[in-house]
């Protein structure tokens, strides 16, 4: 009989190897499952961004061009970001490559849109929104989108209606931008988080027969089994369950797959063929997951081979040393002192190599805490359940804490995250040049005076009271300080600044820096140019900026001596939350496909890419704690089963269930809880120091700090829920047996 | 080492104790026939074994009398009242009061100290801990087993950790003390001491023991002997007499 086929015969006929093997099969499972949706995530903002290539500025062609294309982006009444394409044919429109989802080009005048866009014009006053595209002439297809919601217009023009910031092109931008290299990193990282978590669940499903196949094993090697055999009777069982295991997972992925499809993610959720992985990948995944389980327990058989022995007599758990306790301290101060020094990307590179040593510390920590804890239900227990919980955990720490390690990395990760995005959203839109409420374009000199024109013609004719103004840019003296052109009543209302009464007086420069020497009063148009001076009376009064983005100086045109042209400028335009889309309207068509920016726009912006992180950071933390929670869960039913014999003479001589249940739901719920808690802390404070190192705001402690801990409670509920089912199993079985 | 019960056991005052009946005591495993209408009576501080080949019954017929598991037919009372037909947390509520228990290997808890071991039926039955472990090391001490109080089963004999069991199943002063194959695990010099600490614990408090073993020797060593074939009584010998089954 070769190894295949005992280990066969073990499994049907041990009902317990049976039931380890299954839960083995369903850790590689979930862990493939998880890897192959992860490991394509930059496949599939790759195939997002090919998809939207189109939609992008291409190469400029300098000759044979077959279009002019103009790219930009605007937003909707209600917030949403529209991704604007206008476009002209300079060549035979039919010989022009049209990329997958558009029929056609429109013609001047005309606008394909996309699904999402289209029905929300259908339900928008045309002032508000139609308008700036002009006919709805059809619809972008599934294939020019990068997501199925996504906001798309293709507005047709003539070649000299084009507008300024087009380009000629071949034609349209073939190729996308290649992955997104957050999803990248937030896939390797949930790679590590949730890979780590199932493996614990294989090893806590390899421990329900532990001690059984020890004593087989080591049987085996007493009665001359070489080590080489005994391996490969291990590896023959455990590839069994894991082979099978990758297989499931392979099977179930499509699955996984479709849930994925409505994460939100971008702007957008996503289409089922974006995560199709490649059939080597696939393989690769599919053949190293359950060949590392078949590996590690191979690497767990390094006792029975030295010392069979040892392994059929048992043997007595190892105290703790204290010295598992330093190096949290001490890689915690580290990461504080560098949290609050680094500066360089050297520095950056120690800090999150003391990350490491923090998570490092607290797998080291962990076992000890465990013990301590159980050390103090010793010492304080009222009730045989707190001294048998307490005897067990300070016993069996490392294997008590062992079956929520998983749940401290994704913890720790989670809670870092979850601090660091809301003090990041927190200072999300502080830094801003413009008042709120202000939307406005930047433009070049030869636009700068006739779209504001334009814009307000417009305004007029929507029957706004707003008006565009023409802000210049300059220079100023030999620091070139960044300049503003415009007068102290405009700056007043557009800027992000505070001109502090100045205005009452006659025109001149304004500047926080009121002292600035006379001979720094030069303007220019362009950087580092000598500039032309102003008037030599010209008065200097005090303003006050309100953000690092806002400008040093506001010099008014009154003053600007007539030879002096600026090269390039803004048109900005005040709105109110009323008529703020009838305002970008005027001022989008005005502007002829310049994007129009404002700072609710790009805090918007900002926000959804928060609100993404944050998303994708609870769903690890949830799909890591219910791993977690089922691997404390194997690790108790494992528990149980160890002491079967015990627990059944015990319930045997009239021991009820439930106080043997509360004993082990104490044992089985504490360390979960040390862990997620001590994890959710460490993760808090190293999630305060990196926000130290990237901003030197607040931080902003959300509720959803308590996230971790309430995962952290419902892994400690999901592993005490076997005690009592466990022991009524134990308690029918014959005491006899085994 | 031989070791030696060590004065009277803790208790001075030994009660009134009831009697264990079974009546037409029937059990069935599918359909093997584990019972078939056994009679059997078990008077107050008498100690009597109960042996037989594998399969005959031994066991079965011990966990239907301590009420572990329920007959197919007949009844069980213990002073004169029904406990067959009590549900499972009245059965389990007096196997803690009124019955003792010693398996074969002790069934001690690993995690737990020859007296923490000793006192749970008190601790489960709600004495105070510091009574509760006051009296099972009385008992240790009775049973010979002073400085080991604080020793974990593993770093006990085998015949110390019987002893611990032996300790638990009387720290509650039970009515019976089953014992199932309480020697099976040790050797003949240890096995035979082992049941005379129990015999002689058991009297002292007043327990009547009933003993399932595969062992003549320690079977003849008791007043009366039971024996089972089939699950029938096949003799019941009493020093000196045999009783017809």
């Amino acid at each position: 009989m070769n190894s295949f086929q005992l280990a066969l015969r073990v499994l049907r006929t041990d009902g317990r190897t049976r039931v380890s093997a299954i839960l083995i099969a369903v850790g590689v499972a979930v862990a493939t499952a998880l890897v192959l949706l992860l490991v394509s995530l930059p496949g599939a903002t790759e195939s997002r961004a090919d998809r939207s290539a189109w939609q992008q500025f291409g190469e400029p062609s300098s000759g044979g061009a077959s279009l002019e294309l103009a790219a930009s982006e605007d937003i909707t009444p209600d917030g949403r970001q529209i991704q604007r394409v206008d476009v002209a044919a300079l060549a035979d429109p039919a010989q022009i490559d049209l990329p997958p989802g558009i029929d056609r080009l429109p013609a001047p005048g005309e606008a394909l849109l996309s699904p999402e866009l289209a029905d929300a014009v259908d339900h928008t006053p045309g002032s508000q929104l139609g308008e700036r595209f002009g006919a709805n002439a059809g619809v972008l297809g599934d294939d020019a989108l990068a997501y199925p919601e996504q906001l798309v217009a293709l507005v047709g023009h003539a070649p000299d209606d084009m507008p300024a910031a087009a380009a000629p092109q071949a034609g349209f931008n073939p190729g996308g931008q290649g992955p997104d290299p957050l999803l990248g990193l937030l896939a390797g990282v949930g790679v590590v988080v949730l890979t780590v978590p199932s493996m614990v669940l294989v090893a806590s499903a390899a421990r329900l027969i532990a001690a059984r196949r020890e004593r087989r094993l080591a049987a085996f090697r007493l009665a001359g089994a070489t080590p080489r055999q005994v391996i490969a009777m291990v590896t023959a069982e455990t590839a069994i369950a894991a082979a099978g295991g990758a297989l499931l997972g392979w099977a179930v992925s499509p699955l996984l797959r479709q849930a994925a499809t409505t994460v939100p993610w971008g702007g957008g959720t996503w289409q089922a063929s974006d995560f199709v992985l490649g059939a080597v990948p696939t393989v690769a995944i599919v053949v190293v997951v359950p060949l590392l389980v078949v590996l590690a327990a191979a690497f767990g058989l390094r006792r029975v081979l030295s010392t069979p022995l040892g392994a059929a007599g048992g043997h007595e758990p190892k105290p703790l040393h204290w010295w598992r306790l330093v190096p949290l301290p001490v890689s915690g101060a580290l990461f504080a002192f560098l949290a609050t020094t680094a500066e360089s990307q050297f520095e950056a590179t120690l800090l999150l190599l003391s990350m490491a040593m923090v998570i490092g510390s607290l797998t080291l920590a962990g076992p000890w805490l465990t013990s301590a804890i159980g050390g103090m239900f010793v010492r304080r227990w009222r009730r045989p359940s707190g001294l048998l919980a307490g005897r067990r955990l300070r016993d069996d720490p490392r294997g008590a804490y062992r079956a929520t390690a998983g749940v401290v990395l994704a913890v720790f990760t989670g809670s870092m995250a979850l601090t660091v995005l809301p003090s990041i959203e927190g200072q999300a839109g502080a830094l801003r040049e413009y008042a709120d409420g202000v939307l406005y374009v930047d433009v070049d000199q030869d636009s700068l005076q006739r779209i504001a024109a334009d814009t307000n013609e417009a305004l007029a004719r929507y029957g706004q009271d707003e008006r565009a103004v023409a802000i210049g840019d300059a220079f100023l003296g030999n620091d070139n300080a960044y300049a503003r052109v415009v007068d102290c009543d405009a700056a007043e209302q557009l800027l992000a600044v505070d001109m502090r009464g100045a205005c009452e007086g006659t025109p001149g420069v304004y500047t926080p820096y009121p002292d600035v020497s006379r001979d720094e009063l030069t303007v220019s148009a362009e950087f580092d140019q000598p500039g032309t001076s102003l008037p030599a009376d010209v008065p200097v009064r005090p303003m006050t900026a309100e953000s690092e983005l806002a400008p040093e100086v506001i010099v008014d045109p009154a003053v600007i001596p007539s030879d002096f042209t600026p090269n390039a400028g803004t048109v900005a335009v005040p709105s109110t939350p009323a008529n703020a889309d009838v305002v970008r309207t005027a001022l989008a068509s005005a502007a002829g496909g310049l994007p129009v920016q404002s700072r609710q726009a790009r805090l918007d912006g900002q926000l959804s890419q928060l609100d993404d992180l944050q998303r994708v950071t609870v769903i690890g933390l949830l799909a890591a704690s219910i791993l977690g929670g089922c691997s404390a869960a194997i690790s108790t039913a494992g528990s149980v089963l160890d002491r079967r014999r015990t627990f059944g003479a015990l319930m045997a001589a009239g021991t009820p269930v439930r106080v043997l249940a509360r004993a082990l739901r104490a044992e089985a719920a504490l360390p979960a809880l040390v862990a997620t808690v001590g994890a959710g802390v460490a993760g808090t404070l190293v999630g305060i120091g990196l926000f130290a190192v990237v901003d030197d705001g607040t931080e902003v402690l959300t509720p959803w700090l308590a996230a971790p801990v309430v995962l952290g409670i419902g892994v400690a509920l999901i592993a005490s829920s076997v005690c009592a089912p466990a022991l009524r199993r134990v308690q029918a079985e014959p005491l006899a047996d085994e | 080492m031989t070791t030696r019960i060590s004065g009277q056991p803790p208790s001075p005052a030994i009660p009134a104790r009831p009697a264990l009946s079974g009546r037409g005591l029937s059990k069935r495993y599918g359909a093997q026939h584990a019972l078939s209408g056994v009679d059997i009576d078990v008077t107050p501080g008498e100690a009597m074994a109960i042996v037989g080949p594998s399969g005959s019954g031994k066991s079965t017929l011990l966990h239907v009398l301590a009420g572990i598991l329920p007959a197919d037919d007949g009844e069980v009372t213990l002073g004169g009242r029904r406990i067959d037909s009590l549900g499972e947390t009245k059965r389990s509520e007096l196997r803690r009061t009124e019955f003792g228990f010693v398996f074969q290997s002790g069934m001690l808890v690993g995690e737990l100290s020859a007296e923490e071991n000793a006192a749970l039926p008190t601790l489960l039955a709600g004495t105070g801990r510091k009574e509760a472990l006051a009296e099972a090391r009385r008992w240790l001490e009775h049973l010979g087993l002073k400085g080991k109080e604080r020793n974990r089963p593993g770093e006990l004999s085998g015949g110390q950790a019987q002893r611990v069991a032996i300790a638990r199943a009387l720290v509650h002063r039970p009515s019976v003390i089953f014992a199932d194959e309480p020697t099976g695990a040790l050797d003949t010099r240890t096995g035979g001491e082992t049941m005379r600490a129990l015999l002689e614990a058991a009297a002292g408090s007043g327990a009547a023991v009933v003993v399932v073993t595969h062992d003549r020797d320690l079977a003849a060593s008791l007043p009366r002997t039971v024996s089972l074939r089939d699950g029938r009584i096949e003799a019941d010998t009493r020093a000196g007499a045999v009783v017809p089954a």
